[in-house]
């Protein structure tokens, strides 16, 4: 009996297994190859074109080309765009979440305000905020109805950057990074297993850090030339953007998750001693991390995705506010190199991938445990 | 160890009014009990004492502190919920240090007073598991951990077994009780189960659309309601209110209802020819042997309607007259439906109602 169930419902299940096995997986896995060749150039648009392989040649020159330092600082943005993002959004949405939670007058009118720019396109939002953030728009003459000077700054096409560091570090800057990741992990988990926190992360953490600080000179280079990225100030205004549209999001998300709450466990909290503070702090985030890790998950999907906002506020080639999924689009449609653009997909996929798969792993074990 | 006062407490939602001039005193290690029907008000009294809700009106005072606007942490009064309200992402020991950690208590001492109160409540196995992780009746002695870690001088429980099934509700009832015993902390305890109320409370408080009925012990509240209501509310099987009409003549005093006349001695509330209505609780119903102590003129022969056996008692239900009566009888009675059965009311413990003010004619 259980047999014959399990064929049918194999069956039932098996166009859509088919559908995604050739779409899904099936047309990542072309994209691979095709980052693997030399598909791109003249004869690019031939009715066979040649494609010969070409092993990691795509990859190697994004990184460490001569030619790729746009892509390498279109990359170096999304990863602070991504970051930007994912504080604003989620700390203004939680802060909003908050405010409403504790029953304001007019609760439900400023709920809708602030999921109102989740109905609008991005296309939209993008004028939008073009037209504010204009060298004299909206955003610089708000000091004048207070009576002082208009800002000069150029939101959109500001040269500046900061947090700059040398690409020709790449491998050192790596190494710090896995040794911080190390540290605060050993950091959050010293409460429940001291030893193994110790043993596992902290002592590690140090170790990689000194060793990546000492003989950081010996790794070799990433570039035989000096190549700064930074955070390019032209990127704030398409973050403060992407902030306004998303807030009200993460804020919906939370305070659906606050509401669930039951008045009970906040009275009882309360019984014990803990101030709203308290109550955020130790009772109420808590119960909701599994909201966080969505909302830190997709937003981490849409900035790595992001395509139309940037599109629409500074169109696609300002090299100051460039995106690897714009880079994409202009290395394959309009540079005709169809196996760089490949590659560029691809490397955004496993960017994607690395918040993805811890998240997936941890519910997995999760309903296992269960 | 500390006395709790209601002075003319009100509690308004809005425009309606849910608690009407509520007054109670309660002493040094009372076990008072709020009983009453759902939705009549017990919820919010308690939420007033805890510091949950507002007092719109009145006073309350803790130890003869008035603490209308002390914070419900500052009250001194611990509270146990009917959901247990347990916090859900932390371990047993996390619940119950909670409140000693926002008290900014040492480590040391936390764990000290966690696992006492573990120790009491049997709890030391499970410190480590998760709420979710427990069975209901652990959960509620979680709950009650949570509040006693904290030696509040006020207990507060809003029916905290309710959620438990039968046989479990009975064994946490008696936990209960002996905990108090032994603790001896004001406990005021709210429940619409009137068995609860009179097993548990040193003195009861019946409720009603937000009024008190009456206050106390549970013999005297059985033996004597003030009203109707507290008459009907309290006891089960629920007492039999019979249309009566009570003479007074120089034979005597007598009260005849259901067609018959039953010489008795009345309060010097009724005059003669007075409408009441009579409450006869089932256990003043008597069958057999316990005829013989029992006046000739009080003895009735009644219709039966349907038995039961429960445990070593019966429940029978008759006719008497047009009146259908129960009646809670020692020893097994199997008698057939329709059967006529030799019973005896004892009117000794008569209670006599004034059926338009529905209180107690005295
Ligand atoms: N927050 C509230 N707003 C409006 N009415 C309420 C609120 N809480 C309780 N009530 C009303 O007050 C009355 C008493 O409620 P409650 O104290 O919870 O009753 P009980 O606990 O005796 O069942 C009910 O009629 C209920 O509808
Ligand atoms: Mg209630």
């Amino acid at each position: 009996m259980i047999n014959r169930d399990r064929i049918k419902a194999f069956l039932t299940l098996l166009p859509s297994m088919i559908l995604i096995a050739v779409f899904v997986y099936g047309f990542i896995g072309n994209t691979f190859w095709l980052s693997l060749t030399d598909w791109g150039g003249v004869a690019a648009l031939a009715e066979n074109p040649v494609r010969n392989y070409a092993g990691l040649s795509n990859y190697k020159e994004l990184f460490t080309g001569f030619l790729g330092g746009g892509f390498r600082q279109d990359l170096v943005n999304a990863v602070y765009y991504s970051v930007m993002l994912l504080l604003g959004a989620i700390g203004t949405g939680l802060i909003i979440a908050i405010l409403l939670d504790n029953k304001p007058r007019g609760e439900a009118v400023f709920r809708t305000i602030f999921l109102y720019p989740m109905s609008l396109s991005f296309i939209v939002t993008g004028t939008i905020w073009r037209w504010m953030l204009a060298p004299q728009g909206g955003v610089n003459i708000l000091p004048t109805y207070a009576g002082l000077d208009p800002l000069k700054f150029r939101w959109l096409s500001s040269t500046g950057a900061i947090f700059e560091f040398n690409w020709q570090n790449l491998l050192q800057i790596a190494f710090y990074i896995l040794a911080a990741v190390l540290i605060i992990g050993g950091l959050m988990s010293i409460k429940q297993n001291p030893t193994r926190a110790l043993r596992r992360f902290l002592l590690p953490g140090i170790a990689v850090g000194l060793a990546a600080w000492l003989f950081g000179d010996l790794l070799p280079k990433a570039l035989f030339m000096e190549e700064t990225h930074g955070f390019n100030l032209a990127t704030l205004g398409i973050i403060m953007a992407t902030i306004w549209q998303y807030s009200g999001y993460t804020m919906a998300l939370y305070l659906a998750g606050f509401t669930g709450i039951s008045q009970d466990l906040r009275d009882a909290s309360m019984l014990d001693g803990a101030t709203t503070a308290q109550y955020y702090r130790y009772i109420a985030l808590p119960m909701l991390k599994p909201i966080t890790i969505s909302a830190v998950i997709i937003l981490s999907h849409i900035s790595l995705k992001m395509f139309d906002l940037i599109f629409a506020m500074t169109g696609p080639d300002n090299a100051e506010t460039g995106h690897p999924a714009l880079n994409m689009y202009l290395t394959t449609f309009r540079a005709n190199d169809f196996a760089k653009g490949a590659a560029i997909a691809i490397i955004l996929f496993l960017i994607a991938a690395t918040f993805i798969i811890p998240y997936l792993i941890s519910s997995y074990r999760q309903r296992r445990t269960r | 160890m500390a006395q709790v006062e209601l002075l003319d407490i009100c509690k308004r939602f809005g425009t309606t009014e849910v608690v009407h001039n509520a007054n109670l005193s309660i002493g040094d290690n009372e076990f008072i009990v709020l009983v009453g029907p759902s939705g009549c008000g017990k919820s919010t009294i308690l939420r007033m004492i805890a510091g949950l809700e507002t007092i719109s009106s009145g006073e309350i005072r803790i130890n003869d502190r008035k603490v209308n606007e002390v914070m419900p942490k500052d009250r001194d009064v611990a509270m146990v919920f009917q959901n247990y309200a347990l916090y859900p992402h932390m371990s047993v020991f996390e619940n119950m240090a909670f409140s000693l950690k926002m008290a900014k208590l040492g480590k040391n001492e936390i764990r000290q007073k966690v696992d006492k109160a573990a120790d009491i409540l049997e709890l030391t196995p499970y410190l480590h598991r998760k709420p979710a992780a427990l069975s209901g009746g652990q959960r509620q002695r979680v709950a009650m951990g949570r509040a006693i870690v904290r030696s509040p001088s006020v207990f507060l429980f809003d029916e905290p077994l309710s959620n438990l099934d039968a046989q479990l509700r009975t064994q946490m009832r008696m936990e209960l009780k002996k905990m108090h015993l032994k603790m001896k902390t004001t406990t005021i305890y709210v429940t619409h189960d009137q068995i609860e109320a009179m097993t548990l409370a040193d003195r009861i408080v019946i409720l009603k659309d937000g009024r008190v009925q009456q206050v106390g012990t549970p013999v005297e509240v059985y033996e004597r309601p003030d009203n109707r209501f507290v008459a009907s509310f309290i006891g089960n099987p629920p007492i039999n209110m019979l249309e009566a009409v009570v003479h007074r003549t120089s034979d005597g005093d007598a009260i005849s209802f259901c067609g018959l006349t039953f010489p008795v001695t009345l309060p010097d509330g009724c005059r003669d020819q007075d409408q009441v209505l009579a409450g006869i609780r089932p256990d003043s119903i008597k069958r057999d042997e316990a005829l013989a102590a029992l006046p000739e003129q009080w003895l009735i022969d009644g219709r039966v309607v349907v038995s039961e056996i429960v445990g070593s008692q019966s429940l029978l239900e008759f006719t008497m007259g047009e009146a259908s009566v129960v009646a809670e009888l020692e020893g097994r009675v199997a008698a057939a439906p329709g059967q006529t059965m030799k019973l005896g009311l004892n009117l000794e413990n008569l209670l006599l109602f004034d059926p338009d003010t529905e209180q107690a004619i005295r």
